[in-house]
């Protein structure tokens, strides 16, 4: 049984003669993709590829010798963007805090150019429009700008990031501590000073080691960053930041990004995504009963899509899925995803959500103005990728939780077949409803059984398979599916 | 801690006496309000805060300034497209004019009491995250407005409690205050800990989003190591430059020059009064927004 696809990307070219597009999953610590020509790829290679591998002389031999110890990376897959030209692939693994930069190569093989670990876990990345530069927004609410590709005389090549935690960065600078001993103080900022002086007199300061590659702080909130965005609008870059304090800003891109425009206010509970349209419009979403959309070069609120309400509506009629019981009044959502439709008319200003542990994906439009459908689905979705099949007809893949009861984010489901994908489409771009669309099963048969196997690597979710339910493991493989609820604040927290 | 219960007591009868008379003018007494000197400004805590500046009940703050009779829409823009939103529509009160100074991180309010009467027709706001502390400058804040009754005196001052870290941008609109004081922050002096420290180059932005362009920061404390960061973080921030050496300390023994607020806040802070006392050290920077670049 595999690991279900956390993260989906997909990248659709059209010339008036051929259609080409390629779909990449991560699924928990491997990528997979495939391409229109019907090639699949796994990264990392399994191990008898190994040997032929060309691509391991192209290595700096100091990297090798970092990543041998522990045989594979474990860590899991926490989002993917592919850049505009289709050329290079961005990930982001959790646990390790790092920044991949892949190739993607002819015949959708991955070729992994650049792993960068920052100081503070990634949870949302970006790149600029002119794909030069991968924004980063870290937990602890800053946003970095780095690099897509490093220029060699900025980084030593096999710089060791992680390794060598000894090393000292002491600058030939003497110590000194913080504050004389005039300073006016209270207890435990003496206690500190104190502190600070014993350990001068041991010789023992340690530093955190230093980030060696380039990463520019672009900006930053006192709050968890959620989600981050960057569009260009009338010739001029902006970096959209939210975060779990309720607060949409909109900063200026690039090199100005230190001015704030100004801030979407209205959300009540924390946000966790932000989309943007094809005509500009802003669509966030989080812990609120509402999504809100904005226009957000003037900070105006323009509708509300009530995302509550459907799901709840959507619960009620499927009373075979969810122990709703009588506890509606305290009925919330978690919106997890919101995705804007591709199609091949410009002016579609649709948009699939997705809440946190419900089977289902609810459509909004906002012109004309809907008060939101449902796709029912087999299992939670995780994400959702468009790939353009032919002229006009764009379809949309649903990464599905395939461990995991539908409704439910802790218990796992008994069957064992349960689809990773699901596919639709509509007959007709505008205003028809979307159907499951079988034609896909087929090209992407291969792409639907690859990934990480349960028990094996990843969250090492074996547990799941056996008996105990409350394992680490368990656990783990929760939490990587499953994060956005847990940004809500309790009431009643520690004053 | 045995005493506890029993400090609580007291305290609590005695902000239960201040209450019985309505016309009490006489000032709060601080023991009663003392707070531990730190707060961690990443928790969540139960604070209460204004979804935007709009809706700010503000009138309640300066009842003398309260627009009678009128009163504003909060959030126009929300409830006129969104007729649907479930928000209870609240009317706010609007006040005749704007703050235009926040003290962050106020204490126990010296530097709000010395500055009220010295700009009369300025709205100054005190910010205080210990909900203690912000008590006693509301209690203070109420006394000094009930025996400056006839003159109508320090209407123009008041004091919330807030998580301005998290929460400036909620509070003011964009270029609405000129001036920003820091007084005496705290040092935060464990490195992991900095993030924590009330400048930094990234909440620099907010200051100058709510600060107008010539609005000024003031910083002052007695720790050189934080004075130094404060300097670092906000001469490396594009929106900031730092202010005439003779506005920060004035020429000669009179010290000539000097800004009027510096003045003050250099000597009627309470941590101010407390280095004097130990006889410690006093560093000052001042930063003038400047106007934003062109945008290309």
């Amino acid at each position: 049984m595999a690991f279900p696809y956390q993260c989906l990307v997909a990248r659709s070219e059209t010339s008036p003669d051929s259609h080409s597009w390629i779909l990449v999953g991560a699924s928990g610590s491997k990528l997979v993709t495939q391409s229109s020509n019907g090639a699949t790829s796994v990264w990392p290679q399994e191990e008898s590829n190994v040997m032929d591998d060309h691509n391991d002389e192209q290595e700096p031999p100091g990297k090798r010798i970092k990543l041998s110890p522990p045989k594979e990376q474990k860590a899991n897959f926490s989002s993917l963007v592919l850049s505009s030209d289709g050329k290079h692939l961005v990930g982001v693994t959790g646990e390790d805090k790092c920044i991949r930069v892949f190739q993607v190569g002819s015949g959708s093989c991955l070729q992994q150019l650049s792993e960068r670990c920052m100081s503070r876990r990634p949870s949302s990345i970006t790149l600029t429009d002119d794909d030069t530069t991968i924004l980063c927004a870290d937990k602890f609410g800053d946003v970095y700008a780095l690099p897509l590709l490093p220029s060699p005389d900025e980084e030593r090549p096999a710089t060791p990031v992680v390794a060598e935690p000894a090393e000292e960065k002491v600058e030939g600078k003497e110590f000194t501590p913080s504050a004389t001993v005039l300073t006016v103080h209270s207890g435990r900022n003496r206690k500190t000073l104190e502190e600070q002086l014993k350990k001068k007199a041991k010789g023992l300061l340690k530093t955190k080691e230093a980030i060696t590659f380039k990463h520019d702080l672009l900006l930053g909130h006192v709050s968890m960053l959620t989600d981050l965005a960057y569009v260009r609008m009338h010739g001029r870059g902006y970096i959209i930041t939210a975060d779990r304090d309720e607060h949409i800003r909109i900063s200026r891109g690039p090199p100005q990004a230190h001015i704030i425009e100004g801030f979407c206010f209205g959300h009540q509970e924390f946000i966790s995504r932000l989309c943007l349209t094809k005509s500009g419009f802003l669509i966030s979403g989080g812990g609120d009963a509402q999504l809100r959309v904005w226009d957000f070069l003037k900070f105006k609120l323009l509708a509300t899509f009530p995302i509550r309400d459907t799901a709840l509506a959507y619960l009620k009629a499927r009373p075979e899925l969810s122990p709703l019981g009588e506890d509606e009044a305290n009925f919330k959502v978690a919106v997890s995803g919101i995705w804007a439709v591709r199609s091949s008319s410009d002016d579609v200003n649709e948009v699939l959500v997705a809440c946190e542990g419900i089977p289902a994906l609810f459509v909004f439009n906002l012109e004309p103005s809907s008060s939101g459908t449902c796709i029912p689905l087999q299992g939670n979705p995780l994400d959702v990728a468009f790939v353009q099949l032919s002229q006009g007809s764009w379809t949309a893949i649903v990464a599905i939780d395939n461990i995991h009861k539908p409704c439910s984010t802790t218990e796992t489901r008994d069957d064992k077949d349960a689809p990773r994908l699901q596919h639709f489409s509509r007959p007709i771009p505008t205003g028809s409803q979307w159907h499951e669309d079988t034609s896909l099963r087929e090209v992407l048969g291969s792409f639907a059984k690859e990934g990480s196997k349960l028990g094996v690597e990843g969250a090492d979710a074996g547990a799941t398979e056996t008996s105990s339910p409350k394992s680490a493991g368990d656990k783990a493989l929760r939490d990587i599916l499953y994060n956005v609820e847990n940004l809500r604040k309790r009431p009643g927290a520690e004053d | 801690m045995p005493h506890a219960p029993a400090k609580r007591q007291k305290r609590e009868e005695y902000k239960n006496s201040l209450h019985t008379d309505e016309q009490n003018a006489a000032l709060p007494k601080k023991k009663f309000y003392r707070q531990r000197a730190h707060a961690n400004p990443f928790s969540d805590h139960s604070l209460a805060y204004p979804r935007s500046p709009a809706d700010m009940d503000w009138a309640t703050l300066y009842p003398a300034y309260a627009v009678e009779g009128e009163s504003q829409q909060a959030s126009e823009a929300v409830e006129e497209s969104t007729p649907a939103d479930d928000e209870v529509q609240r009317k706010i009160k609007a006040i005749s004019k704007n703050i235009e100074v926040a003290d962050i991180g106020c204490g126990f309010g010296g530097l709000l009491f010395a500055l009220a009467p010295k700009f009369p027709d300025t709205l100054i706001l005190g910010m205080e995250i210990r909900t203690s502390v912000t008590e006693y400058v509301q209690e203070k804040t109420r006394a000094l407005r009930a025996q400056n009754a006839s003159t109508n005196g320090y209407q123009n001052v008041s004091c919330i409690r807030a998580n301005t870290m998290k929460f400036l941008p909620n509070f003011f609109h964009k270029s609405q205050l000129s001036r920003i004081f820091l007084c005496f922050p705290d040092p935060h002096f464990k490195q992991r800990k900095h993030k924590a420290r009330i400048v930094s180059y990234t909440l620099n932005s907010e200051y100058a989003y709510v600060l107008r362009p010539g609005g000024i920061v003031y910083t002052i404390t007695d720790v050189q190591d934080l004075h130094e960061w404060m300097k670092e973080h906000f001469e490396k921030h594009p929106s900031f430059e730092r202010v005439e050496k003779v506005f920060e300390e004035g020429e000669g023994e009179g010290g000539a020059g000097m800004d009027e607020c510096v003045r003050v806040m250099r000597t009627e802070t309470e941590e101010g009064k407390k280095v004097e006392r130990n006889k410690g050290l006093k560093f000052v920077a001042c930063f003038r927004r400047v106007e934003d670049p062109a945008w290309p």
